[in-house]
């Protein structure tokens, strides 16, 4: 039977679905009789999911064509590769 | 690939689990023997008895003698794997680097200095070892037991070293030391070395971005905008994940992509290019961190993060809130993880990277990309726990 510590410390490749069939049995079954671990992993399922679904810092739209200008006229600014920047500047 | 086929199943799954403990992974040492999984599990119990377990040695130091002991053999498979796995325990690559090559120049302490020299002569002259050698360790106050661990961990260095040439198995990582070093100088060498991580597999083999890069790199510049426009919200997410403000970000991301465009002509193909120019995002994010405060060590560290608060959730906790609220709640409570956390999080949970991208952009090794990205689950689920128990749900 599996502890909480060993519980946790596979509870990555078990939230990212990355186990072996007989680890996840282990898992389940540590799960079945643990009311600890059982609330730690539906919460931090949960959190995954509120995180992956939230849109957090994501740029608002495509990637704006004035913000693509910019990097390109720093670039051409510059224009050639860094082993020439010395003789550029 | 090796002189015999490699397999992925058939492992015990005991041993599969103390491997990926260990290791991150089913290194290929092992899935080469599986045609024989009763003898692969025996390896393991060994492992598991005289290495992974401390025991009168710190399991550090067994790791160094396995390390040292495998370079004075020539054999490039373990250092290369076992560098990865010092890493995880808080060892730099640089330094386990320099104890491959030359252990006495690695900055250790003197007495595992001297252990390693007794595992080096151990190793390589048997035959004019003697009790002297013995007593080195004494006079450095090591125990008998401690000894007795040393002498069995060249021995088991030594038979692994054999089981991997006889099998011609390859490095699970590159190597960042090809023996055999005696020939050559070793600064040199060094030279040639890569400090970075690199990873082999599937997921490196093919490039979406090859054609572009290649043209760009053969002069039409105005091809790297497509570049722009394809990575810049991954860009701008993984920089605004490190930096928390969108104007800085803006700026930040324009940054990147020049130094990228900048160092194009070093970019050698070894990971994709997308994984290379977050790579890049990132050391520029936590260049700008650093000019306007002390940033957390990036370094590798083994503290354990104990979950504390422990009440149960709401069963959908994400209708309680809007997707505008829960979006700025997420991004306010992601700022304030470690910027360690807070970058591989980002990554693997919202970024989407895999496990090995993450890591090969992090410059990390799988075990360590890992831990990282749990910790930083749990400590922000932590933080999440007032917006989301049943006791909050009832209150509001």
């Amino acid at each position: 039977m599996i502890s909480c510590r060993d519980f946790i410390s596979e509870l990555g490749n078990l939230l990212d679905d990355d186990v072996a069939n007989e680890i996840r049995e282990q898992l389940q079954a540590h799960l079945a009789h643990c009311n600890t671990c059982q609330v730690l992993y539906d919460s931090t399922r949960k959190t995954l999911h509120i995180v992956t679904e939230s849109g957090s810092f994501e740029y608002p739209g495509p990637i704006a064509e004035p913000l693509v200008t910019k990097v390109m006229d720093r670039i051409r600014a510059g224009c050639q590769l860094p082993n020439n920047d010395a003789q550029e500047s | 690939m090796g002189f015999l086929p490699e397999m992925d199943d058939a492992l015990s799954s005991e041993s599969l689990s103390a491997l990926k403990r260990n290791f991150g992974l089913t290194p290929k040492i092992y899935r080469a023997q599986l045609l024989r999984p009763d003898l692969v599990d025996a390896q393991v119990h060994l492992l598991d008895q005289m290495l992974f377990t401390k025991g009168a040695l710190s399991r550090v130091q067994k790791e160094f003698i396995l390390l040292a002991v495998s370079a004075e053999n020539n054999n490039s498979y373990f250092p290369a794997l076992h560098c990865q796995t010092l890493q995880f325990l808080g060892i730099k690559p640089e330094q386990s680097q320099q104890i491959a090559i030359d252990h006495r120049e690695a900055n250790l302490p003197p007495p595992d200095v001297v252990l390693l020299n007794f595992a080096r002569k151990l190793a390589s002259e048997p035959h004019s070892f003697t009790d002297s050698d013995v007593e080195s360790l004494r006079k450095s106050s090591f125990t008998d037991e401690q000894i007795l661990e040393a002498v069995l961990m060249v021995g088991l260095t030594q038979l692994l070293n054999c089981i991997q040439m006889g099998l011609g198995t390859e490095p699970d990582f590159k190597p960042r030391v090809i023996f055999p070093l005696k020939e050559v100088n070793p600064a040199a060498l060094l030279e040639r070395q890569t400090l970075e991580p690199e990873f082999t597999g599937d997921f490196l083999a093919a490039d979406p971005d090859f054609e572009i890069v290649e043209r760009v790199r053969n002069g039409e510049t105005d091809a790297f905008g497509e570049l722009v426009r394809k990575h810049g919200r991954r860009v701008y997410r993984s920089l605004l994940g490190i930096l928390g403000k969108p104007e800085e970000t803006e700026d930040a991301l324009q940054d990147a992509f020049l130094k990228a465009f900048q160092h194009l002509p070093n970019f050698e193909g070894r990971s994709r290019f997308s994984t290379w120019l977050v790579r890049i995002a990132i050391n520029t994010g936590l260049q700008r961190l650093r000019s306007q405060k002390e940033v957390d060590s990036l370094d590798e560290e083994n503290e354990e993060f104990r979950p504390r608060n422990i009440q149960s959730w709401m069963d959908t906790p994400e209708e309680c809130y809007s997707r505008e609220e829960l979006r700025r709640l997420v991004e306010k409570e992601v700022m304030k993880l470690p910027v360690k956390y807070r970058v591989a999080l980002v990554l693997r949970d919202l970024e989407e990277l895999s496990t090995e991208e993450a890591a090969a952009a992090l410059g990390l090794s799988i075990p360590g990309v890992k831990a990282r990205i749990l910790r930083g689950r749990l400590m922000l689920r932590e933080a999440m726990v007032p917006y989301f128990t049943k006791v909050s749900a009832s209150k509001s």
